[in-house]
């Protein structure tokens, strides 16, 4: 008898130490339709993915196909039940080209030789069917990330699977990508083919998906219907609880100027050019500026140059009316200055340190916290408890917990929380909910907006409009390495911040100095 | 006690020992292949093989009658710790590039620079002219400062040209011993009084005296380690208060490392560069730091190991390396990189090496032979990790079905 499900997962449980993963879980995937899987991070839901996957074995429960019981015990299972899947952080060899990383695995041979010609023609005639650009014989530590996702995903059809799994796929790509992306995968669709969509972006649900499952905390919530449903559901659906979407704040005047930058200049890494050219702004106690911009326009140099982090060629820095040009870092971040990086696995912590030696990353040398040389383990623990708490960081084992095994959302609050109690007049976040869910980001969005109530100056940047307009009192766009506008939030209009952000309309030079 | 057991020191401990266990029953086997197959050693002689390489430390020798005799073998156990010192520190040395992110196989280089320093000194000042423990004190710590600054080198050469370690060490391991052997090659140090030992440098227990207005090397005269009354509890043997000094050392490196703020760097800087330099951490000054205070570990051990007045030191070094640096790698393996674990799994080689003489030495097993089941022993002894994880993954599987009933009740009160 034909099951109305392609794949069904029922029941599934899935533990670790300390922590119910999966409990109970239920998953019915309909042939020919996109179904989103929606949870905060932490949910559950990569562990489910990687148990359908073979990746992990679930304590209880079942897997079918096509009402059939089978046994996933290892990808290659999977990989014979036409299961495939586009993992978050892509799993290619950096070195091989295109086309080899797509037949990896799944090589044809005659008498031991690959069959190259066979192979390459197969993949162009995906890659046309589907409107999947790439360069086959391009190796892939050389492509953009939106063509090694690409990749991935030649990959799948490479091994004519049925049901493609795609792992928070929009998390890396630029608006353009994620269209295109959403297009390719209606078009999978109506080929009947089967997707499941992890994200926890709710546009994006709203924009292709059939049906939604909603996993949280490792349970399973509920399955509905997209036409019938609205994001505001869907969120509440996911967090437990009604969540505010928009920022909620008062107006304030700004204070003194906490950070005065004059003409600076960060030469860049790749270029000869200078990656950030004769930048000068200055952000207030009681203000949030948000530095706006299409990714890869001089944020992140700007940033390094005024955390120290990068050597500023020109210009000059003044915090609190001290000048930090020639400061070290960590001089600079005395004088005043908190910062939440916006990498938190290279510079924002230790991953396989514990969290309490990562909360005191900056302070290890207070006299609060050491004697003589010696690290005072006692008020280590008690503050990191104290951070824990107020700061609501969940972890299987709390203090001593391994950074690594946390959750991003989880990381990402430790390390505000870490950065916020440093009580710095000045506090940097750059990109502080990039690949965050939405109750985290509404928990971190209230964070910066009460620092701001506090008599902080906050400097944000953001790639994402909605924060810009939203959170921010001020905006500063910047276009191949120079600050081309500053606009208000209540003024403007997301299509005028567009135009500056593509480089089409700047400020005049009188305008700029107010 | 089941807290006890399911703590990760526990596990990694339980893990360590396991696969010396692993280890020596398989170099059993080895010796019972080896030994079958031999006419001249048989069934008896494998008996008698296996039983030295289980307990060879408390064998005696043989009695008239040819059996092997045992019991407690005072010049046995003080040659282990003596064998120990070096390689306690030499483990010491790889364990603590390893807690800070580096694999220094430069330890024989460090080594050798350290042997050079030292008995330089030792064998420099004349006899008399300032008190010999002082003089021990100037040549041990000259010694540990040549190694500090030959690890400091592939440490610079990491932070601030970002050349991998492990190729730096190696050149500079090769680079040590030309330079040892040219150095001594050209000086007045080598021990040519006596008849054919041109490959020698005199022991430090020769002192520089002026005889018949000659400086000329007076046995007697130098300066040696003293026995801080080890010898009246192992006679007989070349045992010294060195041991004492390596095990104080791994004492305060694993103070330095689990205790102090300097630790914490040493360790943030080798777990993330990056995020240490975003916390204001002096990654590049660390990292130069952590090589420093290897080298220095591992060229204390050559230090004690010279000093104890009993060695004589091979100076034509340029074609192999002092295997007591190498062996510090498993040595800190086997410890998990654990300094007091070190103190262990070094006398543990030295053990080794001891029960090898004595297989060598009473039954028809040639040292090649003996050095292959030694070896087999060690290579599966670091199989530590593999243990740990094969032990974990038992204690999941134990604690799955009580998780499950655990749920169910919860079930029912739903």
């Amino acid at each position: 008898m034909q099951s109305e499900y392609i794949i069904e997962m029922l029941g599934i449980r899935k533990e670790f130490p300390g922590i119910v993963a999966n409990d109970n879980i239920t998953l019915q995937l309909r042939k020919g339709e996109i179904h989103a899987l929606l949870g905060e991070n932490g949910a559950g839901k990569s562990t489910l993915m990687s148990v359908l996957f073979g990746l992990y074995q679930p304590e209880a429960g079942e897997i079918r196909k096509n009402g059939q019981v089978v046994k996933i015990n290892n990808p290659n299972d999977a990989t014979a039940l036409n299961i495939g899947m586009v993992h978050q952080h892509f799993k290619l060899v950096d070195v091989f080209t295109v086309l080899e990383n797509i037949v990896l695995g799944a090589e044809d041979t005659k008498y031991g030789f690959l069959q190259k010609k066979q192979a390459r023609a197969k993949v162009q005639a995906l890659s046309e069917k589907y409107g999947l650009h790439v360069d086959l014989d391009a190796k892939v530590e050389d492509i953009s990330v939106g063509m090694q996702q690409r990749t991935e995903i030649l990959k799948m059809l490479y091994r004519d699977n049925e049901i493609l799994i795609f792992d928070e796929p929009t998390a890396v790509l630029t608006p353009q990508e994620i269209d295109e992306l959403m297009q390719i995968m209606k078009g999978f669709a109506k080929e009947g083919k089967s997707i499941l969509f992890i994200t926890h972006k709710l546009n994006e649900i709203m924009a292709v998906a059939d049906r939604c499952t909603v996993l949280r905390k490792g349970r399973y919530i509920g399955t509905v219907d997209i036409k019938d449903t609205n994001k505001q559901e869907l969120s509440n659906m996911m967090v437990g609880r009604p969540v505010q979407l928009q920022v909620q704040k008062q107006d304030k005047v700004p204070g003194d100027t906490v950070l005065a930058v004059r003409g600076l200049t960060v030469p860049s890494k790749t270029s000869k050019k200078d990656a950030v050219k004769n930048v000068s702004f200055d952000v207030r106690s009681g203000e949030i500026v948000c530095i706006a911009g299409i990714d890869g326009n001089g944020q992140t140099e700007l940033v390094y140059g005024i955390t120290g982090l990068e050597k500023s060629s020109k210009g000059s820095l003044t915090l609190c009316g001290k000048d930090i040009s020639k400061a070290s870092i960590h001089q600079r971040s005395a004088t005043g200055m908190s910062h939440i990086p916006e990498d938190r696995h290279k510079h924002g912590l230790v991953l396989d340190d514990s969290l309490e030696n990562n909360i005191v990353l900056q302070k290890y040398k207070d006299a609060r916290f050491q004697k003589m040389g010696f690290v005072k383990k006692d008020a280590v623990r008690e503050y990191a408890q104290s951070i824990i708490g107020q700061y609501d960081v969940r972890s299987g084992q709390g203090a001593i917990t391994t950074a690594r095994s946390m959750s991003g959302g989880n990381q990402q609050k430790a390390i505000i929380g870490r950065e916020i109690d440093r009580e710095n007049p000045l506090l940097i976040a750059v990109q502080p909910t990039r690949g965050l869910d939405v109750g985290a980001i509404e928990y971190i969005h209230s964070q910066l907006v009460a620092q701001r109530d506090a008599g902080k100056a906050v400097l944000l940047v953001s790639l994402e409009l909605d924060e810009v307009m939203n959170l921010s009192d001020r905006i500063l766009v910047m276009y191949e390495g120079e600050i081309v506008g500053q606009l208000d939030p209540k003024k403007t209009t997301l299509q005028e911040l567009g135009l500056y952000m593509a480089g089409a309309k700047r400020d005049g030079e009188g305008e700029m100095d107010k | 006690m089941r807290k006890l057991i399911e703590k990760d020191g526990t596990q990694k401990l339980l893990a360590s020992l396991l696969s010396i266990v692993m280890g020596l029953l398989v170099g059993a086997i080895v010796v019972a292949i080896v030994g079958l197959g031999k006419s001249n050693i048989g069934v008896k002689g494998v008996w008698d093989g296996v039983r030295l390489l289980l307990a060879g430390i408390f064998s005696t020798g043989r009695n008239t009658a040819g059996a092997l005799t045992w019991g407690y073998n005072p010049q046995n156990l003080g040659n282990m710790l003596f064998r120990a010192t070096p390689l306690i520190m030499t483990g010491l040395s790889v364990a603590v590039a390893f807690k800070t992110g580096l694999f220094n196989i430069g330890a024989p280089g460090q080594y050798l620079m350290g042997t050079m320093a030292t008995l330089m000194i030792a064998l420099s000042v004349p006899a008399g002219t300032m008190p010999g423990w002082l003089l021990w004190l100037l040549a041990f710590l000259g010694g540990m400062l040549a190694g500090a600054l030959w690890g400091a080198i592939p440490g610079l050469l990491k932070a601030f040209c970002n050349i991998n370690e492990v190729l730096a060490c190696i050149m500079t391991n090769w680079l040590a011993a030309n330079i040892v052997t040219w150095a001594f090659d050209v000086s007045n140090f080598k021990n040519i009084v006596e008849g054919t030992k041109t490959g020698y440098v005199y022991k430090t227990t020769y002192g520089l005296t002026m005889v018949d207005g000659e400086w000329t090397y007076v046995l007697g005269n130098g300066i040696a380690t003293p026995k801080m009354g080890l010898d009246k509890i192992f006679p007989g043997s070349q045992v010294n208060g060195g041991i004492l000094i390596a095990i104080a050392l791994a004492v305060l490196v694993y103070i330095l490392l689990n205790k102090t703020t300097l630790g914490y760097e040493l360790k943030a800087c080798g777990s993330n560069r990056h995020a240490a330099r975003y916390a204001g951490i002096h990654d590049k000054r660390n990292l130069v730091l952590s090589m420093a205070i290897s080298g220095a570990l591992a060229a204390a051990g050559a230090s004690l190991y010279w000093l104890s007045g009993n060695t004589e030191f091979f100076w034509s070094t340029y074609q192999a390396l002092p295997a007591a640096g190498f062996n510090g790698i498993p040595v800190a393996l086997l410890a998990v990189n654990n300094p007091l674990g070190v103190i262990f799994t070094g006398i543990f080689m030295a053990m080794l090496n001891i029960v090898g003489q004595n297989l060598t030495g009473f039954t028809a097993y040639n040292e090649y032979i003996t050095d292959v089941i030694i070896s087999v022993i060690v290579y599966l002894s670091a199989f530590s990790l593999v243990v740990r994880m094969w032990l974990s993954g038992r204690k999941k599987k134990a604690e799955a079905p009580a998780a499950k009933r655990e749920t169910e009740k919860g079930g029912q009160q739903a």
